[in-house]
């Protein structure tokens, strides 16, 4: 028998959720937009250099194209795999096909009716453009039987497929199939989302106005996560670029601006004192984390990366970079999550100079200096470096700071191992753990992992529960090998997550419906 | 003169080639690479390279420079790796921005710089003098991101006259380009403005020290003929050579401006370009900015010989 796929929690939790769904749809009245007109103007903290959703994994990108453009699959509101152009699909029992049935009466911007031959387009164009093709890695073809049929054959059986194609981080969107030839960063921005492309000036503003052709998923009664029932309520949303954050705040104040992103945390209480302005604190941004280089004396020894866990203080260091803002948060998956673990905790924030002093002995750590891999780009990013190499310096570790831009940061730690020049890379998981288990520890495999073993000495242990975590059908025992996964991370102290991030956007009073997501949402919402 | 124009001219094309070798070697020099910007951390060695290859920085440093100097002779800058966009066609449209910002910025520069100067001149040792001096010497003193973050406050939080941000291109409303660009013109000309002032005043002091300044004053000519024809006239060659400094400064200074107040201009777009190590945008960029540089640096020249008959004979 094939059964229907909602998710990585499999068919049980699926079939309670379809349940559950059905039985909220009979129920709940179906979202109407309170007020219908006006042009909302969003603040948005960083560039859009292109909108080709397909190529760019920049969140700036996403923030504006999601708006526009739509998937076969979205996330829910609590990041669950759910059908958004797809009206429902099927796995056939040996984990194979994969069969799509399209939703009926859908419409591109253009005016032309969605049928399988653009989704077969769209699939074409993201194997050979996007960053994250290797998701399609495993699928052996994919083709379209009839207008409404949208067909995946995998070369094996791969129980997080669906998973995989949900994401968010680079989604594959379904454009009319003439554009599927299309350059890299040059997608023509023509979708079937709520909203379509008005005008996009980079540097400046990008326009969308409300698509009135557009046909909302009535499987839902309300928005949820980049899904559910969408329906556009403002004439336009113009995203405006503000990259300096005094000018975000001083646009919200007057008016000028109803929504941004990214408010300073030492504006944020100001801006609780003045009743126009709504604060939205959008909780576990990211999990700041320093990754441990492997290939390098000293943190090439197990023993001396204990030490500085065993060492570390991440209040303080957190304190230190996010003025306040932050959670304590053991691991990669945030405790609202259905695979959060806690795992390791342990290990975490042990804040011990005693038990760390020992593991240096232990280590025969010689006085090396130790390189913490930071940049001013991301201001929390320095100041946890700064804070923990203070740390590291308590117990006679030669700690120092290289500080280079973000770019040169990035390049040096991602050279393949040896790399070299670092033992500590500060960083942050920001899209990967709000996609899920499987996303963030992607990290630790592959050809180049972030711990940077040395060639050949790849951690079999994670090997194996990768393995798992990717192929066994149980989800329990998927989740296993993840718990499994985040506690050889901390037993080996191969990464230093140090807490979790919050971020804050801010509304004017009379915007309703706004909700902090991912990424900044506007169907639903409207003016009072 | 033309003979002044077309030295210039021949004198200004290797500025522009050992800009653009100077712009090509650093871009590649200084560590980062745009595949790791475009691909993030959880790239692979693999992908890291298919997107190198994409881009064609597999290609060693000659080709890649041969291949760019090939497509300049054909007008082609080449492609923005971020934008997708032909990078000709992006500076078209963002340096035309800069260069309404500049302007607005040079001709407030100019009317407060020396208007202040010749005053400030006229009135040496008096308390307008000294007032005049305080706010050049503020003007040259505050970082004008700074400024600008207090005029946001103050011209639109608290008195609501002008926008925080944004753009509206001159063509399509000018009493919108003049609200948006206000602001952000004055906090360039600021830094200009004190500049100017100073080397007015101190032009003019030693020009109305001048025999001739004094012959002109014993013939009984009224005061406004000696400031204006016979003092300033002569004055306007330093003061020239400073313009064509103020239009670079604020060209260069908009990279600062334009991120403060939300303007598409190319201080902003080479920003974003150098941190992203968009190697086309950065080299076509700049060295169309260059070429305009050099533009008014001839014009500047020309002017000279305009203003003073020496250099024409000089030159000729």
């Amino acid at each position: 028998m094939a059964r229907t796929g909602w998710g990585p929690l499999g068919f049980a939790a699926a079939m309670a959720f379809i349940g559950a769904l059905g039985s909220t749809s009979a129920l709940a009245q179906t979202y109407k937009c309170p007020k219908v007109g006006g042009d909302f103007v969003f603040g948005q903290e960083a560039n859009v250099n292109s909108l080709d959703q397909m190529t760019s994994t920049t969140i700036s990108t996403r923030n504006v194209a999601m708006n526009i453009f739509e998937a076969l699959m979205a996330r829910d509101e609590s990041n669950n795999p759910i059908t958004d152009l797809a009206e429902s699909y099927t796995e056939s029992p040996d984990g194979l096909i994969y069969t799509f049935k399209l939703r009926q009466g859908v419409k591109f911007h253009n005016g032309k009716a969605m049928t399988s031959a653009d989704v077969v387009a769209s699939w074409d164009r993201y194997k050979r453009v996007a960053a994250e093709r290797q998701i399609l890695d495993n699928v052996e073809k994919w083709e379209a039987p009839d207008a409404s049929t949208f067909v995946v054959t995998m070369k094996k059986r791969q129980p997080t497929f669906i998973e995989f194609i949900s994401s968010f981080s680079q989604p594959i969107v379904i454009i009319p199939a003439e554009l599927k030839d299309d350059a890299p960063q040059q997608l023509r921005t023509i979708g079937t989302g709520p909203f379509q492309l008005v005008e996009f000036l980079p540097g400046s503003h990008v326009r969308l106005k409300r698509y009135d052709g557009y046909t909302p998923n009535t499987k839902f009664t309300e928005r949820t996560g980049f899904g559910g029932y969408k329906q556009a309520c403002f004439n336009t949303v113009t995203f405006r670029i503000v990259t300096e954050p005094g000018a975000r705040v001083a646009g919200l104040r007057t008016g000028e601006l109803h929504g941004v992103e990214d408010i300073p945390f030492t504006s944020v209480a100001d801006l609780k004192k003045d009743n126009r302005i709504t604060i939205l604190p959008l909780e576990n941004w990211w999990v700041h984390i320093a990754s441990a280089n492997a290939s390098q004396v000293p943190t090439d020894n197990a023993k001396f990366r204990q030490a500085v866990m065993a060492l570390l203080d991440n209040e303080e260091i957190m304190e230190a970079s996010t003025d306040g803002n932050y959670k304590l948060n053991v691991g990669f998956q945030y405790p609202h999550q259905a695979s959060y673990t806690d795992a390791g905790k342990e290990f975490y924030n042990q804040k011990s100079p005693a038990k760390a002093k020992a593991l240096l002995a232990e280590s025969g750590y010689k006085g090396e200096p130790v390189f913490l891999l930071t940049n001013k780009d991301y201001p929390s990013m320095y100041n946890a470096s700064l804070v923990m190499s203070q740390q590291m310096q308590s117990i006679g570790i030669k700690a120092e700071l290289k500080v280079v831009d973000w770019p040169t940061a990035v390049q040096m730690a991602a050279a393949p191992s040896p790399s070299p020049g670092w033992n500590f890379f500060f960083t942050g998981y920001g899209t990967q753990p709000a996609l899920g288990a499987l996303a963030t520890m992607n990290f630790f495999m592959g050809t180049n992992p972030n711990y940077k073993p040395k060639p050949g000495q790849e951690d079999t242990v994670l090997a194996a529960e990768w393995e798992n975590m990717n192929l066994k059908v149980d989800p329990k025992e998927r989740q296993a090998a993840f718990v499994a996964m985040q506690k050889r991370i901390f037993e080996q102290a191969y990464v230093f997550p140090f807490g979790s991030l919050t971020k804050v956007q801010g509304v004017r009073a009379n915007v309703v419906g706004y909700k902090p997501f991912r990424i900044p949402r506007f169907s639903n919402v409207s003016f009072q | 003169m033309w003979g002044v124009a077309l030295r210039s001219i021949l004198g200004s094309l290797p500025v522009l080639l050992i800009v653009s070798l100077i712009t090509f070697g650093l871009m590649r020099l200084i560590p980062g690479d745009p595949a790791a910007a475009i691909a993030g951390m959880s790239a692979t060695a693999d992908q890291l390279a298919l997107i190198r290859k994409d881009l064609g920085l597999d290609e060693p440093f000659v080709v890649q420079l041969v291949k760019w100097y090939g497509g300049l002779l054909q007008g082609n800058l080449g492609r923005s790796i971020l934008m997708g966009q032909d990078v000709l066609q992006v500076t078209l449209i963002r340096l035309p921005v800069t260069i309404a910002l500049a302007m607005y910025a040079l001709v407030l520069t100019l009317l407060l710089g020396m208007v202040s100067g010749i005053v400030a001149a006229l009135r040496q040792n008096t308390l307008v003098d000294q007032l005049a001096m305080v706010f050049s010497m503020i003007g040259i003193s505050v970082p004008n991101f700074f400024l600008g973050l207090l005029m946001i406050l103050l011209f639109a939080v608290h008195l609501g006259w002008l926008p925080t941000g944004g753009y509206i291109p001159l063509w399509q409303d000018p009493i919108g380009w003049l609200r948006t660009s206000t602001m952000p013109a004055l906090s360039l000309a600021l830094l200009q403005m004190g500049l100017l002032a100073r080397i007015t005043r101190s032009t003019m002091l030693e020009v109305l020290r001048q025999d001739y300044i004094r012959t002109a004053r014993a013939k009984g000519l009224p005061r406004r003929v000696v400031v204006v024809k016979h003092a300033l006239t002569n004055a306007l060659i330093p003061i020239t050579t400073v313009v064509g400094i103020i239009i670079s400064l604020s060209i260069s200074g908009a990279v600062v401006t334009e991120s403060l107040f939300s303007i598409p201009g190319m201080g902003q777009l080479l920003t974003q370009a150098v941190l992203n190590r968009d190697y086309p945008m950065v080299q076509g960029g700049l060295l169309l900015t260059t070429t305009f540089l050099v533009l008014v640096n001839i014009l500047v020249d020309i002017a000279y010989a305009i203003l003073d008959p020496r250099v024409r004979y000089e030159r000729s």
